[in-house]
């Protein structure tokens, strides 16, 4: 009996272990509590097809934009190029589009790496702190896209009309933004827990010094996180692409950068790093996903959005992060 | 008897146990009179911190009497009411603020009395800041920024910041009224062997109006520089000498310090090497004129097969360093390291060693264990050829069954007390987190392993545990090198023992030798 029991969570320790850590993670408790609270508000609305179908998209796009980051963030770094890789690759497979046909899609995470491995490199060697590094890269990447659209070609938006077909549902009710998102979602969990690239990420974030006296080239994977990261985030853009009917973004919104670190933070992966990872990341996303949807069924004045989820995330990482401590110290 | 006889500060009986279980200090009691140097030497986890930090008012005492100028008081409940009583501790490191001026970080926390509806008196800081500092004798310009004075110099100008703190508590920044007693925390840790003489003799001076009580493990500063002193071993004062009384040598003092029970039975269970017979086995290691401007010059040695070195000198002899350069952690400025295999690179990084088959062991279990992985995590994180497969060259995938049965195997061997595998080591004892730390470097069986203090802060039984499993390591073919600061881990280890001291390369001993000068 026992026996059983054991070779079980040896086949199975990542969902083990993800599981008894939910149920120590405070943000299990405030998902559920955010769906209770919309459900006895908004009963009709908040479960009706079409609502749930938008909670998907919208975990599916902050998903993609933290999934990436989170192994950054786990090293005690911080990636802020996303928005970067997703407009400018966007860009970029518009302009490649008349040359490489369908198959410019795949430049994105071309991209992403090679926007993420710079990245690493330049940390490294220049020791410029990742967030500004990369908040600098995200602010030229995203006004060279404006420029592009906007100055270069005089057009409001790089949309290829060809690519109309990623959009809607293959499968009834389940949008094709999840299905291109998934294979990324797994990749990052396996990237994470199966890898020992995870292992090794986790310990520079938690202690880079005995990670360097464990033998671990530092330097190395440091970059290769950054890489990966990139990488990731350049994958996820194709769902993202796809959500936005074939096109990404031209011009910069605070919020998209927002939410990737809102759902990392909210998840459980500190901004220090050590502790957490993608599987955390997932349920960040979700209860950010919750709390944007929701607020959007109060009917609250459009222009009023943006500082309300300003608001109630502060509160919401408050609380979160206040339940961590239990869960780290205990 | 003169009333400078009479102490300032007194503590009796004092007893402190934490969390109810770890008995830190056990009835001791202590004095300091006006203008005198005052040691507390004792090892690690020995109780002179939390005795210090009970003077300070950081720690409450369980019981215990607190008299300051012979009337009892209470103990300070915080830094600020120790103030009051005359005392203030200078720490060992992370002290000084590197991007402050002299004069703000003198009066750093210290602002209230200059100034004046908020706005802060900087004419007046500036003139008293000069003027505590040339009636102290410190000479530095006080509007240069902390992290460009020596090291020396720093530890001075926080120990002035000490004796402003007290005085101002006390009414004026002036040098009457009362006698500040100031706590150094092992001062001359970080310092080279010039700028420490350069800090005693400050003190000396400083002497003729402060009183210091000086916490330290380095035996000839305490002998050299206290009046008297007080010795801590397991919580509890095992001696008391008034250096101007008796007459006390190094090597009592020593005894006094270390003083558990022999380790003797391992030494006479194993066989160390003899010359002779070293010469016969293979080299593993050859260390060739390898030196760093500042640390250490010209030192040569080879390791052999089965051996263990030690690198014995007193604190700051370079002996460390020289074992962090051959771990990559420090480059040298000249010298080679060759293994048996291989070369080493000038610019390498421990990860380029590892390859080449060198280890790292050090006791800090911060610098060595992951405290909230699981101990399964925290032993294959060096032995990932083991638990990981590699279907293509760059992807390697860990396979947690082999990762469990390592642990698990690691765990048997060195009888780790934990519920699992997976129990986070911060939960652990300190002597089994060592044992989880040694155990993935036994594991990873590494040509040569370079121990660092491989004992530090455990107890007496999980010390000896560590010495078998290292010895065993020995046998089956792992060569090492040691660097600590305790004799008996050289005599218990090592077959030869290299005398090392301000750097060079003093001597070399094969361990029967070494104990008989040691006296062990």
């Amino acid at each position: 009996m026992r026996d059983k029991a054991r070779k079980r969570s040896v086949a199975l320790p990542v969902l083990s272990s993800t599981l008894r850590m939910l149920m120590r993670n405070p943000v299990s408790w405030l998902i559920i509590g955010l769906i209770a609270l919309f459900t006895a508000k908004y009963p009709e609305s908040f479960l009706s097809v079409t609502n749930l179908e938008s909670i998907l998209k919208v975990f599916v796009v902050t998903s993609m934009l933290s999934v990436g980051p989170t192994l950054v963030v786990l090293m005690g770094s911080i990636d802020l190029s996303y928005i970067g890789i997703w407009m400018f690759g966007g860009a970029l497979v518009w302009l490649l589009f008349p040359y490489l046909g369908m198959a410019s899609i795949f430049i994105y995470p071309v991209f992403g790496l090679a926007v993420g491995f710079s990245n690493g490199i330049v940390h490294v060697k220049t020791k410029i702190p990742s967030f500004i590094l990369t908040l600098a890269v995200t602010a030229i990447l995203a006004f060279s896209t404006t420029v592009i659209a906007y100055v270069i070609y005089g057009v409001l938006t790089l949309a290829v009309p060809e690519y109309r077909f990623l959009t809607g549902s293959l499968i009834p009710h389940l949008p094709n933004t999840l299905l291109l998102a998934l294979p990324v979602l797994a990749l990052s969990l396996f990237f994470m827990n199966f890898m020992k690239l995870g292992t090794y990420l986790c310990a520079i974030g938690s202690n880079e010094e005995g990670a360097e006296l464990a033998g671990i080239n530092v330097k190395k994977y440091k970059v290769l996180g950054f890489a990966v990261s990139g990488f990731l985030t350049g994958l996820g853009s194709i769902a993202l692409y796809s959500y936005l009917g074939a096109r990404a973004p031209v011009t910069l919104d605070l919020n998209d950068l927002v939410r990737g670190l809102a759902a990392i933070v909210l998840g459980g992966t500190p901004l220090v790093g050590g502790v957490g990872g993608p599987h955390r990341t997932l349920f960040g996303a979700l209860a950010y996903t919750l709390i944007y949807i929701g607020l959007f069924l109060t009917g609250i004045n459009p222009n009023h959005f943006k500082l309300y989820i300003g608001l109630t995330l502060l509160g919401a990482v408050w609380i979160v992060s206040r339940g961590l401590k239990g869960v780290l110290i205990s | 008897m003169s009333s400078s006889d009479s102490p300032t500060l007194e503590v009796r009986n004092v007893s402190k146990t934490f969390d109810g279980v770890v008995r830190a200090l056990d009835g001791v009691s202590m004095m300091v009179r006006e203008n005198e140097i005052v040691s507390v030497v004792g090892e690690n986890g020995a109780g002179k911190s939390t005795l210090m930090k009970i003077l300070v008012g950081i720690h409450p005492p369980d019981v215990g009497e607190f008299y300051y100028e012979g009337v009892s008081v209470p103990f300070p409940r915080n830094p600020r009411e120790a103030l009051k009583r005359g005392v203030s501790i200078v720490y060992q490191e992370k002290g000084v603020i590197p991007h402050l001026k002299v004069y703000q970080f003198l009066f750093l926390g210290l602002e209230e009395k200059f100034t004046r509806l908020g706005r802060l008196q900087l004419e007046r800081i500036l003139g008293v800041a000069k003027e505590v500092l040339d009636e102290l004798g410190v000479k530095c310009d006080i509007t240069s920024y902390m992290y460009e004075l020596p090291l020396s110099m720093q530890k001075m100008v926080e120990i002035v910041r000490a004796i402003l703190a007290i005085r101002l508590e006390h009414g004026g920044a002036g040098a009457d009224g009362v006698t500040p007693i100031i706590i150094l925390d092992e001062p001359t840790a970080p310092l080279s062997l010039e700028e420490r003489d350069e800090l005693f003799s400050h003190l000396l001076e400083l002497k003729k109006t402060s009183s210091f009580i000086f916490v330290s493990h380095i035996i000839p500063e305490v002998m050299e520089f206290s009046e008297r002193i007080y010795v801590l071993r397991d919580g509890k004062l095992v001696a008391y000498h008034d250096l101007l009384r008796e007459k006390v040598t190094e090597e009592e003092l020593f005894r006094e310090i270390v003083g558990r029970e022999s380790h003797s039975y391992l030494w006479s269970k194993y066989v160390y090497g003899k010359p002779e017979e070293l010469k016969e086995r293979s080299i593993i290691l050859s260390v060739k004129n390898l030196s760093k401007k500042g640390y250490y010059q010209d030192i040569s040695f080879h390791l052999h097969k089965e051996e263990c070195i030690g690198l014995f000198g007193p604190a700051g002899s370079g002996k460390s360093e020289i074992a962090k350069t051959i771990y990559g952690i420090i480059a040298p400025d000249s010298g080679t390291i060759v293994t048996n295999t291989k070369k080493a690179g000038s610019k390498d990084e421990p990860h380029h060693r590892l390859r080449m088959g060198v280890g790292y062991f050090s006791g800090e279990t911060g610098k060595e264990l992951f405290l909230y992985w699981p101990i399964r995590k925290n032993i294959s994180l060096v032995n990932m050829e083991k638990v990981a497969k590699k279907p293509i060259k760059i992807v390697s995938i860990i396979n947690f069954k082999a990762e469990r049965s390592l642990a698990e195997k690691v765990m048997k061997k060195l009888r780790i007390r934990a519920p699992s595998v997976e129990t986070e080591c911060y939960s652990l004892s300190g002597g089994n987190k060592q044992k989880v730390s040694v155990g993935k470097w036994l594991e990873r069986s590494p040509d040569i392993l370079m121990l660092e203090d491989p004992t530090i802060g455990i107890d007496v039984g999980s010390r000896e545990d560590i010495y078998e499993v290292l010895l065993e390591m020995k046998k089956s073919g792992i060569s090492m090198i040691l660097v600590s600061d305790d004799p008996k881990e050289y005599a218990i280890l090592c077959d030869r023992i290299i005398f090392i001291k301000d750097g060079k390369l003093q001597k070399v001993y094969i361990n029967e030798e070494f104990r008989k000068v040691m006296q062990l």
